[in-house]
């Protein structure tokens, strides 16, 4: 294992944001110079909004007790499992005021999952979600975004000007399944070149689902799926983070351990 | 599904290439494989064999949990042609037997139920080649006809049963009844448990007797089971109600290679094929008469046609496939389309239930298309610059400003759970039970969090700890989002406000390359004044001190420093941790001594 710097400590010490906010942060000031705007939504979410009108059938065992919170005492209210809802708060608010596509937003935001945890899985965790609806978005259009995306932020160092370095990122597709898109897939990632960094040169790393909207999750938000089309992506920030540092454990994100912390 | 490459290649002429050529294939163009598994003969002799196991999706689950699925899948990909449509040769039910009668009582949990009749079978061992194949599987061989009815499962997709004729009752005739179980109603299945019945759960029953016989897609029952000494028997290949069957499954605890396919919904057309091959192979390893078959199918499945156009392909995917392209790829996946125009328009293979138009028609040809083709014939092309207006986040500004702010002061952000031990909203299904509550305060977690960092102070190298949250919280039937902080003066919450910006300012964002691992076990802390000649830099003691400390220190810094005469006094506090154990205050000691003894040698003095 590797020991711990031997720092001198500053006179006059100030404090450090946690890396998922230093990595939201990154992640808008990337997606933001491409047209996407931060949303955002309730962590209370209705099952409409959850699950139906993203095209998750009422039997599907995602609904199942053992993934989902449901809030006691209040009928069809759950934790929201994905920021996926905000899918479907940002369309049907568009659609309401006249506003019709296109529409680009990120959604970076906590969401649920009924489960126990260990070092790679938290009951609580954060994504990052990307939806892109326009006439003729399309599914190279993600893989381009993506690509992007990750080149920018594996190229950044602490987001100023100085000292970046030249990386390359490929982006591959692998087919899966979602009910709230279709196209369907997987998207795994490389970092390739000398400035890579070491431990992430030249592997594939595996990302995150995607995929291209389903027409019944524009319509179900109000959305022409006739005229528009669009993808949809949602990757974990804590893993990204993981990657990005090499941080072993998942539950350091949420264990406010200034030993933590204070390395970012 | 664990699939043999053995198994996999009855379908074809041409020799499969290795598994991990299919493995790549199908990873790369329909599912994702969890592991290739090389084996070796069992006796030390003839060919070994591998065993895939591969992830069905569950839109898939239709018609891929089964070799015919994979092979067809495989036949696509690497454009080998199928041997023929092996395991679906036949499908009428004839001849026609009155000796059992079927009545479904409830046809919308089992749109099919066909029964067929053989007598005078002799029970015995399989082939070793289907005990082999099963084994592939992680089977066990139970007896001929049980097996037959396994393999028919796994190699086509259709699950069936055989029941004991001669345990059940005859009057003018055998009676088999599909009908949901009354409350309290008991079965004992075929593995000895006994399982109590609820009216919402689809059973098998004796007509004659009204005794429940199998949990409908789930299990055999023991009283009508296949032993030894059956004679007659009567198969089960039926179409059941997915829901039903995981609901059913799920409240019993049994999941089964069955229930799992009925839980995925399949045709209701592959119940003849399946009692076809049952049959077929029944007769050739226990031999017996078939006297015939009877066949409820009270609304048969429709064929359907889907059609989409070589220009939404095109545009949804981003490619410039052409129709060539577009017409090989299904013509592989064994559904040849017509053109009208540059319209194409295909019948639907029966078992693949997700190509459901008018659900989303087109697109689950779009996506045929991209699979087979390859996603990685999809370009890599970014978005053109937005027409519309980026908005600013006016709570993400807030969360911004507040941020820079607190830590230009000091404090560090952390983030807490949202659940705790009261709040005014309680999750229902919590899997640990501890902490159902939905926090209505960030403090509780504030000082927890504060009091835990303040044990590590020196460590930290911090004269005090301060801290803040941004986070979530419910109160007053609100979710709200709230600044909290906390430093030795107290803690303190106030609501976020929200700020209006024209643009994002462009922050610092964290410089770190690596993280590294801190050590879970408690610090000693030793501090070290001492007096050194004018003209001796803090940094020369530093490097003498921490030459001398040795690999336990982690952590130092010059906490004090002032002239007197010809002399400097320097102050370092040295922090000792281990990686590996607790430390004494013997290790710090010694480490101190070999300072000391540095010290020394320089002529320093120790104050």
């Amino acid at each position: 294992m590797e020991k711990t710097k031997t720092k001198a400590m500053p006179n006059c010490p100030t404090g450090h944001i946690h890396p998922i906010s230093s990595l939201i942060r990154e992640a808008n000031q990337i997606f933001s110079k491409m047209g996407f705007t931060f949303a955002e939504g309730p962590l209370i979410e209705d099952e409409w909004h959850n699950f139906d009108a993203l095209n998750v059938p009422k039997d599907h065992p995602a609904r199942d007790m053992q993934d989902t919170f449901f809030i006691k005492d209040e009928e069809g209210m759950v934790l929201r499992t994905h920021t996926s809802n905000v899918q479907i708060r940002y369309m049907e608010e568009q659609i309401k005021k006249g506003n019709q596509p296109p529409y680009r937003i990120i959604v970076p935001g906590k969401v649920f999952r009924n489960e126990a945890t260990d070092m790679t899985h938290e009951a609580e965790f954060f994504q990052l979600e990307g939806l892109a609806v326009g006439e003729d978005v399309s599914l190279a259009n993600l893989k381009g975004t993506l690509a992007r995306f990750f080149k920018e932020l594996f190229s950044a160092k602490g987001g100023s000007a100085s000292g970046e370095k030249d990386i390359n990122v490929e982006i591959r597709f692998r087919p899966s399944f979602f009910p709230f898109t279709e196209p369907s897939v997987e998207v795994d990632m490389r970092v390739v070149g000398e400035n890579a960094p070491e431990k992430l040169r030249d592997r594939w790393i595996e990302m995150m689902g995607a995929g291209m909207v389903h027409p019944n999750v524009l319509k179900n938000a109000g959305v022409d799926a006739g005229k528009y089309q669009g993808f949809a992506f949602g990757m974990g920030l804590d893993r990204l983070a993981m990657l990005r540092w090499g941080i072993d454990d998942v539950r350091l994100m949420h264990s406010a351990d200034l030993r933590f912390v204070n390395q970012f | 599904m664990k699939i043999s490459r053995e198994w996999l290649q009855t379908y074809f002429d041409t020799p499969l290439p290795s598994a991990e050529e299919i493995g790549h294939a199908l990873t790369f163009h329909a599912f994702e494989i969890e592991s290739v598994e090389s084996v070796k003969p069992q006796d030390g002799h003839g060919a070994g064999n591998d065993i895939l196991d591969v992830k069905v999706t569950p839109n898939r689950g239709h018609d891929c949990l089964s070799y015919r699925g994979i092979a067809k899948e495989v036949s696509a990909i690497l454009n080998i042609s199928l041997k023929d449509d092996v395991g679906l040769r036949k499908s009428h039910m004839e001849p026609r037997t009155n000796v059992v009668s079927v009545h479904i009582e409830n046809p919308e949990l089992c749109a099919r139920y066909v029964a067929g009749y053989i007598k005078g079978v002799k029970v015995g061992p399989s082939p070793k080649w289907l005990v082999d194949r099963l084994a592939a599987m992680g089977q066990h061989s139970i007896n001929n006809v049980v097996d037959a009815t396994n393999y028919v499962m796994f190699n086509i997709g259709q699950p069936l049963h055989a029941f004991d004729a001669g345990k059940l009752k005859e009057n003018n005739g055998y009676s088999i009844v599909v009908r949901t179980a009354k409350n309290g109603e008991k079965i004992v299945a075929l593995d000895e448990k006994e399982f109590a019945l609820k009216d919402s759960m689809l059973i098998i029953v004796d007509g004659n007797s009204d005794e429940p016989i199998g949990i409908a897609g789930v299990k055999g029952g023991m009283p009508a089971g296949i032993s030894e000494a059956t004679k007659d028997i009567i198969i089960e290949s039926a179409n059941f109600n997915g829901i039903s069957v995981r609901k059913t499954a799920q409240a019993l605890k049994l999941r089964t290679d069955a229930s799992q396919r009925f839980e995925q919904q399949i045709s209701p057309e592959l119940a003849g094929y399946g009692m076809r091959a049952a049959a077929e192979l029944i007769n050739e390893f226990a031999g017996g008469e078939l006297v015939g078959f009877v066949d409820e199918y009270p609304a048969p499945q429709q064929k359907k046609t889907v059609s989409v156009s070589l220009e939404k392909i095109n545009k949804v995917l981003g490619t410039q496939l052409t129709q060539t392209d577009i017409e090989d790829a299904f013509t592989r996946l064994g559904a040849p389309p017509r053109w009208q125009g540059s319209t194409l328009t295909l019948e639907v293979p029966f078992e693949r239930l997700d190509l459901n138009p008018p659900a989303g028609g087109p697109e689950d040809l779009v996506e045929e298309v991209g699979r087979i083709v390859g996603y990685d014939k999809v370009p890599a092309v970014e978005l053109p610059p937005f027409e519309g207006e980026v908005e600013i986040n006016a709570n993400f500004c807030a969360a911004e400003h507040a941020r820079e702010e607190l830590v230009a002061k000091g404090y560090s952000e952390v983030v807490t759970s949202v659940f705790a031990d009261k709040g005014e909203r309680v999750v229902a299904n919590k899997v640990d039970g501890v902490k159902p509550y939905l926090r209505a305060t960030l403090t509780d977690g504030l000082k927890e969090a504060f009091d835990r960092n303040n044990r590590n102070k020196d460590l930290l190298g911090l004269d005090e700890i301060r801290l803040f949250e941004i986070g979530t919280i419910w109160k007053g039937g609100k979710e709200v989002i709230l600044l909290g902080t906390i430093d030795k003066r107290g803690a303190k919450e106030i609501a976020l406000k929200t700020e209006t910006a024209v643009a994002y300012n462009d922050l610092a964002t964290s410089h770190t390359d690596r993280y590294q691992p801190f050590s879970k076990y408690p610090a000693i802390v030793r501090d070290i004044a001492l007096w050194v000649p004018t003209g001796t830099s803090a940094d020369e003691v530093e490097s003498v001190l921490v030459h001398h400390a040795g690999d336990l220190l982690v952590k130092h810094w010059k906490f004090d420093e002032f002239a007197k005469g010809d002399k400097i006094s320097y102050a370092f506090r040295l922090v000792f941790q281990s990686f590996d154990r607790t430390l004494f205050d013997g290790d710090a000691n010694e480490r101190m001594e070999s300072i000391y003894t540095a010290i020394n040698e320089k002529s320093w003095e120790v104050r």
